[in-house]
Parts: structure tokens; sequence; C-alpha cells
């Protein structure tokens, strides 16, 4: 198993390395010149040929993009123009706001997911089958914004106020400043919808592929053989069913992130969450670059991480995995 | 239960549905189960139409998609006004006999908004996919075909792709090719959107690829003398097409939802191109009092989604009875 993990962490590299190209290369394609920016009326010739010496910029666009690359490891990632802080420290901060949503948003999902797969794949073909495949039809063809708009339409201005319509409660300890909101009822108040809106979607997609994985496990002799020696029910679906059907749709987890990472940001968005998406879109919408960086970059490694994540959760369910390819 | 289960499985091992797959394998004579042989008159395409035409579901999609398209071509003669206009002495009309859908805050009417919407999301939905197809699938193909360096090449840059998340990266390239309103503005969107569905066809294809180039049919052609793209194309292409068409169909769902939220974002269409996803925005600060503003964009987008993952579903079902 350690080497398995090793191995895998060894594999990281050149992704993260592959990232960080497709990002320079996205810094390199903003027209103007930085310099010009940088100096502002301050321009003079000997000035801007001494910062580009500075900056490296008068050299080969690989040399810049080392030079570049040195700089993000040593933990410069430039200064946001919105803020003024380092870009690094703000990214840093925004981050658990959006693993909290994207963590609960799973939550959310594998809760409707689980049960509304088991109970179509054990009454294929009846009306319960039929319910919750059509529910997970509808779920796959909404957008989460638009979802999200119909929850705050019924919980936020429907029901007077139920739940807040916008902004963030932290949790305790969390707070990146001296004064701000921290509680963990408020905190959930802030995060329930924005969950819900982002893991129905997720669920829709989990519970047709769960249901077609569950019919094949519970036709396989392992299952009949569970119950054959009179085992409950509830144990041949849980232990020999589920855990088995879990095994192809945790395959596919990758891609489901990929689609929560996305969600996240554009229910940051609707919901004003202080997240990475939020600090990403407005940082596009101002020209911010350095912090379109820093977005770009943090968001694409979380990515990476969550797939090991998924990867290592794969080898624990499926112990085949860690010894084959 | 198993045994009650299995008699309504629509045969999913036997002879005759493999052969289907496999669209000119030649079916011997004698050897088959009845039922087979008696099908043996009907080409797969026929009998995947058959099973087509049945499906409920995949009419309801079809009629959906074709209503959709139906809307789209003819938005300049039923769009009761122009959407782009405004009117400020009719702004935040709420839904009446002039106005269906309300008008905004500019005082345009939204019906005719969401009808001239369909134009931009269809014409996203459709072209970026099919984008995607004619660079992934022939990719795919040679990778899986030839495998050895060209498929290390070839699948090394579509882990580069999927090394982002989807969205993450389409918003970096819109960044890089900056939106603009018209015609360009929705070529680079549907740029944007296609690039990061490359991968998508282009795995599929190579896994069925690498399925059936291990076939005894092939290895027939082989025998024969045909040389390798005459095989590529005229026997392993047909028999790879059937997960792709699926593929392409609930692709067309997911790629309009992308076009949208990138519009959401204020990355896509930009004004004053009507876009369901930008009108979902902007119209999202005036929620509170206009929610129908937000109301009937957000449902223009989940019909339409609806009809091709209906549609998707229903084709699946038909050209693979397998899979269902």
């Amino acid at each position: 198993m350690r080497t398995y993990i090793l191995r895998r962490l060894l594999q990281i590299v050149p992704t993260v390395l592959m990232i960080t190209l497709v990002v320079f290369v996205m810094m390199q394609s903003i027209p103007g010149d930085p310099v010009v920016a940088l100096l502002g009326d301050a321009y003079t010739e000997e000035d801007a040929i001494k910062m580009r010496e500075q900056y490296g910029l008068d050299r080969s666009v690989a040399v810049q993009y080392l030079i570049w690359l040195g700089r993000l490891v040593q933990g410069d990632w430039g200064t946001s123009v919105l803020s003024g802080q380092p870009v690094l420290k703000e990214v840093l901060i925004r981050l658990p706001v959006t693993i909290e949503l994207i963590i609960l948003a799973m939550v959310v999902a594998l809760m409707i997911a689980i049960p509304a797969a088991i109970i179509g794949a054990l009454r294929q073909n009846r009306w319960q089958d039929y319910t919750a495949t059509s529910a997970a039809l509808v779920g796959i063809s909404i957008p989460e914004f638009f979802l999200g708009v119909l929850l705050l339409l019924l919980f936020s201005f429907g029901l007077k106020g139920l739940l807040p319509s916008s902004g963030w409660v932290y949790l305790p300890g969390t707070c990146p400043t001296i004064i701000c909101n921290s509680g963990v009822w408020g905190n959930l108040q802030h995060v329930l919808m924005p969950a819900i809106a982002l893991g129905v979607a997720r669920a829709a997609l989990l519970t047709r592929l769960l249901r077609a994985s569950m019919l094949e496990v519970i036709r396989t002799e392992y299952v009949t053989s569970a119950r054959a020696k009179g085992l409950g029910e509830w144990k041949v679906v849980f232990k020999h069913g589920l855990k088995n059907a879990l095994i192809p749709t945790v395959t596919v987890m990758g891609l489901q992130i990929s689609f929560l990472i996305g969600g996240a940001i554009v229910i940051e968005t609707l919901f004003a969450l202080p997240g990475l998406g939020t600090f990403g879109i407005d940082a596009i919408i101002a020209r911010d670059y350095p912090q379109v960086q820093g977005f770009a970059l943090l968001t694409a490694c979380a990515f990476v991480v969550m797939n090991l994540v998924v990867d290592l959760t794969y080898s624990l369910l499926d112990p085949r995995i860690r010894y084959g390819g | 239960m198993a045994h009650h289960r299995d008699a309504n499985d629509p045969k999913p091992r036997s002879l005759g549905a493999a052969a289907l797959r496999e669209a000119d394998f030649p079916i011997p004579t004698g050897v088959l189960p009845a039922d087979a042989r008696s099908r043996r008159t009907e080409s797969p395409t026929m009998q995947a139409l058959r099973r087509l035409r049945r499906s409920t579901t995949a009419l309801i999609g079809l009629g959906i998609v074709v209503a959709l398209l139906l809307v789209a071509a003819l938005a300049d003669v039923l769009a009761p006004q122009s959407p782009i206009v405004s009117d400020q002495t009719q702004t935040f009309r709420l839904p009446s006999a002039e106005h269906p859908m309300g008008t905004d805050q500019l005082g345009r009417d939204m019906l005719s908004r969401v009808i001239h919407g369909s134009r931009v999301s269809l014409a996203v939905g459709v072209s970026s996919v099919l984008l995607a197809l004619f660079v992934g699938v022939p990719m795919g193909m040679i990778a899986g075909f030839y495998g050895g360096r060209v498929d290390t090449i070839v699948m090394r840059v579509m882990d580069l792709i999927l090394a982002f998340p989807v969205y993450l990266l389409a918003i970096i390239i819109m960044v890089i090719f900056t939106p603009t309103a018209g015609w360009l503005g929705t070529i680079k969107v549907i740029g944007a959107i296609a690039i990061v569905r490359i991968p998508i066809y282009a795995r599929l294809v190579r896994g069925s690829v690498l399925s059936i180039k291990e076939k005894e049919y092939i290895e027939a052609c082989r025998a024969l003398g045909q040389r390798g793209p005459s095989i590529l194309l005229r026997h392993v292409l047909p028999n790879s097409l059937a997960p792709v068409i699926v593929a392409t169909t609930l692709g067309i769902g997911t790629a309009i939802i992308v076009e949208a939220t990138l519009s959401f974002l204020g990355l896509g269409t930009q004004p004053p191109t009507p876009s369901w996803g930008w009108d979902l925005k902007a119209n999202v600060a005036f929620i509170q009092a206009n929610a129908w503003l937000t109301i009937f964009p957000g449902l223009a987008i989940f019909v339409t989604v609806l009809g091709f993952n209906l549609f998707g579903d229903g084709l699946r079902d038909a050209l693979d009875p397998r899979l269902k």
C-alpha cells in the first residue's frame, strides 16, 4: 500500500507541471505589456529596460517560464490588484469555504443517490424505480445555478427569509480576519442551500450509475449465495451489493469532482460566498491577472489532490488495484 | 426473484444481440436461434429505428428537440418583438397577454428574448459537440488502432486536458480568447467547449477500437490483405459508432449547460446577443420582486437539456439493448 501511495504521489509531479504550463500560456496570452502597466504614468524607456531585466522579461519564453515557476515554488504568487494582498495568502483564505461547499455537496449527493439507487435496483421496472429514474433524469437536466435560483425563491424569499440568500458565516476557528461572523449554526444556514443546489445534479448522475451497477451486482452468484446461506436482505444489500456496486461508481468520481469544482464556482457566484470561485470570477471581470493566475493554479491543483484522494479510496474499496497497474 | 428479472431482460447475451454490434459480421445460418435468423433480413439500423419508434421517452425527447430547432429557425417570425431594442416605458411588466413572459429592466419582451436565446444555445450545443467529435474520434481511432508511441502521445495530450476541471479549463480558454458579442463571440464559446469535450470522445472511441481490433473479422480483413486505413474506415469505424452516437446526443445536453454556465458567469455569449444563461444572471439582481425574469430563461435551458437527454437515453436503449 505504501509503495502504491508513493507512486501515485510521484505521478502528480508531471500533472502539476503541465498545469503550470497551461496557466503560464494563459498569462502570456493576455494582451498588453506588463511593464507599461506596472510603471504607469512614471514610464520612461530606461526604467522599462531596467524592469524587464529585473523580472527576466528580456529573456526567452522558456527561461521566463522557469523564472516564473521558481517564484511560484518559493511562494511568490504575485500581488492582487484588487486587494493589494499577496495572492497566495488570499487564495489560502478562500480555499476552506470552497472545500466545505464541495464536501457538503458530496454528502448531499450520496444521501440522495444511495437510497434512490437501492430502491430503483431492488424494485426494477416498478413505480418506485420509475420515480427514482425519472427524478434522476430531471436532476441531470437542470443546471446548478437554476436550481439555486429556485431554492432562493423558495427558502429566502418565499418562506419569509428562512435561509439567507447570500453571504457567509465562518466556521469557528477558520475566520481569516480579526473581526468576522463565526458560528456553527450560522455557517450551516449559509451553506445549506448552496450545497443542495450543487449536490442534486451530482446525486442524479450517481443514482443512474449506482442503480445500473447495483442491478448487475445483485444478479451475481455471490449475492445469490449470500441470500442462500440465510443472510438478512439488509446485510445482502449493503455488505455484498452496495460495497461492490460502489467500485465502478468511484471510477467515474474524477469526472464528478471536475463538475463539482466548476459547479462550486457558479454556485459561489450566485450565493455570493467568499470562496475560490468568486475570487476567480471577480478577478476575471476586474482583469486582475495575478489573482486570476492564483485562482487557476490553486483550483487545478485542488482537483489533482481530490483525484488522488479518490484513487486512494478506490484502492481501499478494491484491493486488486493496489497490486495491479 | 432473480428468475423473474431475467425474464424481463431483452435477451442480454444472445448471439443475435451481439451480431447487432458487429454490424457487418456475416451471420452463418443454421447456427443461430430461430428468432435471430428471422431478424436477419432486417439491417441493424432498421432494428434500432424500430426499437426507437417504440420508445416513448425517445419520442418525447425527439419531439422537444425538433420543436426547439423549429423555434430557433423561425425565431424572427415567432418572436413578437425585437429581443434587443429596449423600451424604457415598458420596464418590469408582469406577464400579460401582450408580454406573456413579462419585460426586463430595459423593457425588452422576455418571450422574444427566450425565443431568440434558443439560437445561441442550440448552435453552441450542437456545433461544439460536432467539432469535438471531428477531432476526438479520429484521434481515438488512430491511438487505439496503431497503439505504441502514437497512442502515448495522443493520450498524454488528452490527459493534459483532463487534468483541469471542465469549467475551469473552459474559463481559462475564454480568458485567452476574450469573450465578445456577435457571431465571433459564439464561435469562441464553441471552440472553448469543443476543446474541453475532445478527450471524452477520444477515450470512448479508443476504448471500443481496442476491443474491436482483436475481433476475428478484423483478423480476417488482415488475412485478406486489406490495408490499415481501409480496415479502420470500413470495419472499425462503423462498429465503434453506437456508443459515440449516444454520447453525442447526451453531450449536446451537457454542452448547452456549459454554455449557459459560461454565459451566467459573464464569460460566454455577450450582450446584446440574447442568451438564456446571461439573461438569468442579469435578472438575478431583481429576483425578489421580478422572479419570472429568472424562471423563464432557466426553464428554457432545463427543457432543452431534458429533450436531448430523453432522446439520448432512448437512443442508447435502441442501439444497444444490453446497456439498459
